[in-house]
């Protein structure tokens, strides 16, 4: 009765404002900068990392400053600059996605043709300028100063955290209210400071709108992000998009969970005109159900060039050689052995795409993360089903109707079960032609009108919840007996 | 044969208990393959025993009832199963198997007078991910809710206390902590709340209360084995903290097990025995 999907509609990801990294700004005018969004590629192998950070800042480049903390000094051959269309990309191929089927008419009628969407996801981008650094004697060492693309490099280590806060004061920066707290372990920890500020002559050079992307890479067992410091200027709840790349497979947190986001669920149609909205109130829902100490998982793929189904189905391009060269995957390509066939480079590749959404009481502690072997594939996917069109004038008609509305009425149990908000939260009217021939108790608007009980009539997911009470009670029972047998 | 309600062994508790931890995370934290995985290691283990324990009745003439003594082995079985299920993370059926072989197998073959030498889960656990790199540990996967945490404390108190081996949970628990909170807090400078974060999670109590604890590979006299939970302390402090290791008390249990029989010859004491039948390598 079903016939199989055909299209698929993409979002970007949850947030629709995609800011810059997770250092911290530093502000020269009195506007506040804050960074709510920042996404960032990691590719991890052995000891090595090499760290992409996108930069979307909005405002006068001239006010930009970021800082990064960095476990090495690093050597201007370990900095570049890179596109900004590899975070794209990498998102579009990696967004949660919505897929569509069509009933098929059980009277033997077809009305409906197949269409197909596309949300295209949007881009955004900025302005320019810089500025001159002063040395002090403050216990604060400036270890290296490039000039790599439109950005001049600092990178700076302290011996105490009130010289580097002075040193950063004395030369124009402002220091946003809580990163002192950070400074002070970092440095003990022998962290480096990157210091990044836009070179306006360089700037003008590139002839681009927007800063580029900024990619280094050093050798270091720690494979970590330092959030903390991107804490700093950010009111309440940032999110932060991880694209990961390894030679064994998925990355994971090793200080919190790492979540994989609920999956193949089957939600009403009218969630096709909100989707982004569908999955904004998804992601915040789990996130809040999930104690917020977590990482979700929304995409683990093997990408390796050799692989040829990097997704099912393809929302938008997959990554390519070029790509994940770009991306900073440093092996692929490097060995002979790599090429497969004498021509298509080889290596083994593998995508992680992970969604932390942070803030300073629930997240303490820098992401710290491992790989591992886990090279299961995982897309958060979500389904809808358009009706069959047409008359249903046939017992089998009669039958598909009876059977399309406990269906709807599951949609919306599992809508409220994945979001917290029920059908009265969404706009649930539909497109009359494509609903003619079904009756108003089938329709969702008919259906939401039904009282939460009979909504949910049947048996919901307290099963399991059931099983774990029932082994708690035993385990509390053979206590209890224990204790009893002694006295 | 025990009746499971006239409980005088800690291991029931113990199993009880796992049992519980494995449930948690299966319906509350969603773990997907952990109960098809639990079944593969509890089989494995439980045939494992039985494949070992025939042998040694074929070759012993000593021997009490083969059926009595495999019974009494089962429980340390299914044990080893949980606490395989609880720590390693693997997609495939047969490297649960080959862990569950390597731990059992373990205990029968890798013995100095007559007491196997190694955990027996914690030394499945790190031959099975070197050998295959196809299983992993996942320290994260507990998270840090701070009522299990309680509860695995608690539950973990009580099949101690039991077994009357509180000394080394606590000798290893607390030099961990002291070392940590010396370096994160008072060293670096972090929050409070930074190292509360690093010692609520789950798999740290756990390894502390269901698999140091172990009274069978633990050194026998109570100074030693003092000696020896301090020890696995400072080691895994230094491997976190210095090295960034993860889950770095699994490796260092494995890794400090020979430091047992060492430990044994110096300070003599009388050896552990599990309730039943005697001469059990259980």
């Amino acid at each position: 009765m079903k016939k199989k999907l055909i299209i698929i509609t993409a979002i970007i990801a949850a947030s629709p404002v995609l800011y810059s990294f997770c250092g911290f700004y530093v502000s020269k005018a009195d506007g506040t900068l804050k960074n709510k969004t920042s996404q960032v590629i990691l590719v991890r192998d052995g000891n090595k990392t090499v760290i992409t950070m996108y930069n979307d800042f909005k405002g006068d480049v001239k006010d930009f400053a970021m800082v990064v903390p960095v476990p090495v000094v690093l050597q201007k051959n370990d900095i570049k600059v890179t596109g900004n269309n590899i975070f794209q990309l990498l998102n579009d191929y990696s967004a949660p996605r919505l897929v569509e089927y069509f009933d098929e008419n059980p009277c033997g009628m077809r009305l409906m043709e197949d269409k197909a969407y596309s949300m295209a996801p949007m881009s955004r981008s900025k302005k320019d300028d810089a500025e001159l650094y002063k040395n002090k004697s403050l216990g604060v060492t400036v270890e290296a100063s490039y000039t790599v693309g439109e950005y001049d490099i600092l990178i700076l280590s302290a011996k105490e955290s009130s010289g580097l806060k002075t040193w950063l004061t004395g030369n124009g920066y402002k220091i946003p209210k809580g990163a002192e707290e950070v400074l002070e372990p970092y440095i003990k920890s022998n962290l480096k400071f990157f210091v990044v500020k836009v070179n306006i002559e360089e700037k003008e050079k590139t002839g681009l709108e927007n800063l580029r992307p900024i990619q280094i890479k050093f050798n270091s067992p720690k494979f970590m992000l330092p959030i903390r410091l991107g804490m700093a200027n950010a009111d309440g709840d940032q999110d932060m998009i991880i694209y990961g790349f390894t030679r064994r497979g998925r990355i994971e947190t090793t200080n919190y969970r790492t979540v994989t986001v609920p999956t193949g669920k089957n939600i009403p149609l009218f969630v096709q005109k909100n989707f982004s909205g569908f999955y904004t109130n998804l992601f915040m829902h789990q996130w809040k159900s999930e104690d917020e100490r977590i990482a979700f998982l929304e995409y683990a793929w093997d990408v390796s060039p050799a692989n040829y189904v990097k997704c099912d189905p393809c929302v938008s391009n997959p990554p390519g050689y070029n790509d994940l060269k770009t991306a900073g995957v440093w092996w692929l390509g490097n060995n002979d052995e790599d090429y497969i066939d004498g021509n298509e480079p080889g290596g083994h590749v593998y995508f992680t795409r992970l969604h932390v959404r942070y803030n300073r009481s629930a997240f303490p502690q820098d992401l710290s993360f491992q790989v591992t072997p886990n090279t299961e594939n995982f897309q958060a996917r979500y389904i809808i089903t358009h009706p069959a069109t047409g008359s249903f004038n046939c017992p089998e008609g009669k039958k598909y109707l009876g059977d399309l509305k406990e269906r709807r009425r599951k949609e919306l149990n599992m809508l409220a079960s994945l979001t917290g908000k029920d059908a009265s939260d969404w706009d649930i009217t539909l497109n009359d032609e494509e609903n003619m021939n079904i009756s108003a108790d089938v329709s969702y608007s008919g259906l939401s009108k039904l009282s939460p009980d009979e909504l949910k009539k049947t048996g919901s997911a307290s099963t399991e919840k059931i099983i774990f009470a029932s082994v708690v009670a035993l385990a509390c029972m053979c206590a209890v007996k224990y204790k009893v047998d002694r006295i | 044969m025990h009746s499971i309600l006239q409980i005088k062994d800690a291991r029931y508790f113990q199993i009880i208990f796992q049992a519980v931890f494995l449930s948690y995370g299966i319906f509350y934290l969603h773990w997907a393959k952990e109960g098809t995985c639990f079944s593969y290691y509890a089989a494995a283990c439980i045939a494992t025993q039985f494949l070992f324990e025939w042998i040694q009745h074929k070759f012993s003439v000593t021997s009490p009832g083969f059926w009595k003594k495999f019974y009494n082995g089962c429980k340390s079985a299914l044990i080893t199963a949980f606490g395989l299920c609880l720590l390693l993370k693997t997609n495939l059926w047969y490297v649960c198997i080959m862990a569950a072989f390597i731990s059992i197998a373990g205990k029968y073959i890798i013995r100095y007078r007559k007491k196997h030498v190694f955990n027996p889960s914690a030394l499945g656990i790190a031959i099975t991910i070197l050998l295959t790199g196809k299983a992993w540990l996942s320290p994260g996967q507990w998270g840090n809710d701070i009522v299990i945490m309680f509860a695995v404390c608690c539950l973990g108190f009580i099949v101690v206390t039991k077994v009357q081996k509180l000394d080394v949970s606590i000798a290893f628990l607390g030099s961990y902590i002291l070392l940590l909170f010396a370096r994160q807090v008072l060293y670096l400078g972090w929050p409070p709340d930074f190292f509360i974060q690093s010692i609520t999670t789950g798999s740290l109590l756990l390894f502390t209360f269901f698999m140091i604890s172990d009274p069978k590979t633990a050194p026998d006299h109570a100074t030693a084995r003092i000696i020896w939970a301090v020890l696995i302390g400072v080691l895994s402090f230094y491997l976190t903290a210095f090295k960034f290791i993860n889950a770095a008390p699994v490796w260092v249990l494995v890794l400090l097990a020979p430091s047992v029989p060492l430990l044994d010859a110096i300070f003599k004491s009388k050896r552990f025995q599990w309730p039943g039948p005697v001469l059990s390598p259980s």
